[in-house]
């Protein structure tokens, strides 16, 4: 037997032996080192001076010292301590009362949790399993279609593997040597792009349709607003905002309303005007940290399109950045100020009037970024201006109710995951760091909300340890593998065998992600991205494919696997927690546009790949 | 054998909860030396060896831990439709042709690579003057010692399941689907009967959903 053909049985072994169910961790190292030792094999040297014991030492070792996998646990822990932390319920809760006037507006709700849910953590059977037990019910029960009620929970609940911070792009980085920060860039445009799919199509499907999402009955459209607010909105003003601005500076007058028994504090009122201006203050946040990151810390693409400027005009340069600087805490503080007393069109004036010296000052530099982000940035000011001015002016006391609610539930850990995202994607601090601040974060967060004892922190401690094993040693185990692979030759054999077929590089892309999506049926996404994946890697430079945008298309390759009929998991766990008359074939019937739909993202991802490397581009440069 | 198989499930389960504080302190050590590098600048040199040893350490003493409970991933596409008897005979061939040489050499690999590594008294050599490496390459063989203790205790497992039928019991510890019970405990929103329902039958749909075992299927 020559040595390839031994490869070839090798990997014919391994896809048997995975299939007869025996961890796949230590398949992959007994099939490695017994390979391995054939190969290695010298007739002059004792039994154990063969030189596959150093390679899977060395491996092991490699494993151990591996800084892109490093961050997997701390990912992992805070993925489980979130979860611990937030409260599912109320988020759901809460969200939908705010998408209650949106129609299918339960299954909108379900889609948004999911969508957070899966960014807090990667596991597919927890969250749609609860889902199906804090949405199912009150969908069936407003008379929803079960396909549609089933298809957004399953959908939903796998989302979570997709998008980042998820633990399968970290392995994929460490498997195909790519940068985890580029991967997450890249899958974070396609991963909201298809629950914005999701979203078009539940809501499209609901017009076209109404009898699938009858709307709700008015008596659930509501929520009690508390006594204190009632009063606040009688004595002072009906918008809650104008409401709460004049109760601040003038507490007298609210001297009789009561709160929790007792008169009203003076820190309520307060706390619950900085409720009320979170959305205020999160976008300017935002805006503000638009600003800096662009023409301040400056992204890699644009110091690459525009080289610093020669040594005899640094000035300009310099110049720039300070009245921008001073631009970003003035905007926040005098926007709050503004919104205090009378929110709209100062607001919006104090905004665009103060686009003119920027944009004037920035374009003699010509370091600074192109003048089309100013015309955008500024545009978008407006827009976001014009969109919170009209929110405040219809603050009514339901509505200020509900924000509350959101800003209770949803706000602290929609807060905590984009701060890690962007301090990771802006390049600010490496993944593991990010990482790292962002599980203390969850430790806060949640000890913040109370949810958290000693015991569920063992918990989640013993969790993560576990889980990161599991990962870790199937790691060791394919590492030894695909090194006695390609040493037998058995990869060179095939990449032989698929470049005689002369193949395009869509026919390649499109047999190597059917591959993938028929073997993401039986097997979990850590086998796929560990032991198959590194079989196509080598061929991707020979049909010019960027590994990065291939990876991407793997991610949401498996999205589509995870959701087909019948060997969805996802379809069974929701399936056990149903009522009764919900079948299976419903739940089925109702994944199945959703499978479409990620194969319809995959077709507009491989036809526009600037949707997925447009963002990679621009903050790292090409 | 019941006896001796709890013991070493016990064995590594307690290995393997020490160990995971360390998950622990790395992200305490990440937090400070973020603290550290990008608001204090001042870096410290030997942080990156030090969170790559407690990553590693980890990992690996945490594979026994993760043996004894099931946790390793396993293509359980056929074998969850198997009946138990099945299940542990093709298990126990399985340990005993791939499992046990591959972690019988890990074990022997690992020992001549620390022993190497205690002669010279290695040092790291990511930075100048880098910490000493010999501690950390020493757990490869005594993680594998472990695992492979853990692994004996399988093929226990194994036989016992071949002779009465059905698979012991492991021990009772933190499992993934925990948390739907502490999530449906806290909400307020949920009719308690689905509440109950759900938090009862937790662990039978985990099972029916590995399994692919739809009840209304024919």
């Amino acid at each position: 037997m020559t040595d390839a053909a031994l490869g070839l049985t090798m990997l014919g072994l391994i896809v048997v032996v995975i299939m007869l169910g025996f961890p796949t961790a230590f398949t992959l190292m007994g099939l490695g080192i017994m390979f391995g030792y054939v190969a290695f094999y010298d007739p002059s040297a004792p039994f154990f001076d063969n030189r596959v014991f150093d390679l899977m030492v060395e491996r092991t070792y490699g494993a151990m010292t591996n800084d892109t996998l490093l961050s997997i646990p701390l990912f992992v822990l805070m993925g489980y301590v979130m979860e611990r932390g937030a409260l599912v319920d109320k988020m759901f809760y809460s969200i939908q009362l705010a998408f209650r006037r949106v129609p299918a507006s339960l299954a909108v709700a379900t889609l948004i949790v999911c969508t957070f849910w899966g960014i807090a953590s990667g596991l597919v059977g927890a969250v749609v399993v609860l889902m199906g037990v804090i949405a199912m019910r009150p969908m069936l029960k407003a008379g929803y279609d079960v396909r549609l009620a089933s298809g957004v929970i399953t959908a939903g609940g796998t989302l979570g593997i997709l998008i980042p911070p998820s633990v399968m792009i970290i392995v994929y980085a460490a498997v195909a040597g790519q940068s985890v920060v580029k991967l997450y860039a890249s899958a974070m445009l396609p991963g909201f792009f298809l629950a914005f799919l999701y979203l078009l199509y539940i809501i499209g499907w609901a017009l076209v349709d109404r009898k699938v999402a009858p709307p709700l009955p008015e008596s659930e459209l509501h929520t009690p607003v508390p006594g204190w607010v009632t009063g606040l909105a009688q004595r002072y003003s009906r918008n809650l905002l104008a409401a709460l601005a004049l109760a601040v500076a003038r507490p007298v007058r609210a001297a009789g309303i009561e709160f929790d028994g007792a008169a009203i504090r003076y820190r309520t009122l307060l706390k619950n005007l900085l409720v009320a201006l979170a959305p205020l203050l999160l976008t300017t946040a935002t805006l503000a940290g638009i600003w800096w990151y662009v023409t301040i810390h400056r992204p890699a693409s644009l110091a690459e399109a525009n080289p610093p400027p020669r040594i005899e005009q640094p000035a300009p340069r310099v110049a720039v950045p300070p009245p921008a600087a001073d631009e970003a805490p003035k905007e926040l503080g005098s926007g709050a100020a503004e919104a205090e007393t009378a929110p709209e069109p100062e607001q919006e004036q104090g905004l665009v009037g103060s686009m003119q010296p920027d944009a004037g000052a920035a374009a003699p530099a010509d370091a600074g970024p192109p003048r089309e982000f100013f015309t955008s940035f500024w545009v978008s000011v407006a827009l976001c201006a014009a969109l919170l001015a009209y929110y405040y002016w219809m603050l009514g006391a339901e509505q200020f109710v509900i924000l509350k609610l959101l800003t209770g539930s949803v706000m602290p850990l929609g807060i905590l995951t984009v701060l890690v995202l962007a301090v990771i994607l802006f390049g600010i601090t490496t993944a593991t760091e990010s990482a790292g601040v962002g599980a203390a974060g969850a430790f806060i967060l949640a000890l913040h909300a109370k949810t958290l004892n000693w015991s569920r922190v063992k918990e989640a401690m013993f969790l993560t340890a576990k889980t990161t094993a599991m990962v870790c040693w199937l790691f060791v185990g394919s590492a030894l593998f695909s090194a006695v692979f390609a040493l037998l030759g058995g990869q060179q054999l095939v990449e032989k065998w698929v470049l005689s077929l002369n193949l395009s590089p869509v026919q390649f892309m499109i047999v190597s992600q059917a591959i993938i999506f028929v073997l993401g049926w039986p097997l979990e996404w850590t086998e796929i991205i560990v032991i198959f994946v590194p079989i196509f890697l080598p061929l991707l430079k020979h049909f010019d494919i960027d590994p990065v945008l291939w990876g991407t298309l793997v991610f949401v390759n498996l999205q589509a696997a995870f959701l087909s009929p019948p060997v969805a998991m996802s379809a069974f766990y929701l399936k056990g927690v149903s009522p009764p008359h919900v079948t299976l074939n419903q739940i089925f019937s109702g994944m199945m546009p959703y499978m479409l739909i990620v194969i319809l993202c995959m077709v507009i991802m491989y036809l526009w790949p600037g949707m997925t490397l447009w963002l990679p581009v621009y903050l790292y440069g090409g | 054998m019941q006896h001796l198989i709890f013991l070493a499930d016990q064995l590594s389960t307690f290995v393997g909860k020490a160990f995971a504080w360390l998950i622990g302190l790395l992200m305490v050590v990440v937090c400070v030396e973020v603290l550290k590098r990008y608001i204090l600048n001042m870096p410290t040199a030997w942080v990156f060896d030090a969170t790559s040893m407690l990553y590693g350490a980890a990992f690996m003493m945490c594979g026994a831990y993760a043996l004894a409970q099931g946790a390793h991933v396993r293509g359980d596409f056929l074998y969850g439709s198997m009946r138990p008897r099945m299940q542990a005979s093709l298990d126990l061939a399985l340990y005993l042709l791939f499992f046990v040489p591959g972690i019988l050499a890990l074990v022997f690999a690992g020992w001549d690579y620390a022993a190497d590594s205690w002669r010279i008294g290695e040092r790291s050599n990511i930075t100048a003057e880098g910490p000493p490496v010999y501690h950390f390459k020493t757990l490869i063989p005594i993680a594998g010692a472990l695992v492979f203790t853990q692994g004996l205790a399988e093929i226990l497992r194994c036989i016992v399941c071949l002779k009465i039928g059905r698979w012991p019991a492991r021990l009772k510890d933190a499992e993934e689907t925990d948390v739907v019970e502490q999530q449906l405990a806290a909400s307020t929103h949920v009719d308690e009967d689905a509440k109950r329902q759900a938090i009862e039958g937790i662990e039978a749909i985990d099972e029916a959903a590995h399994h692919r075992i739809g009840k209304d299927r024919p």
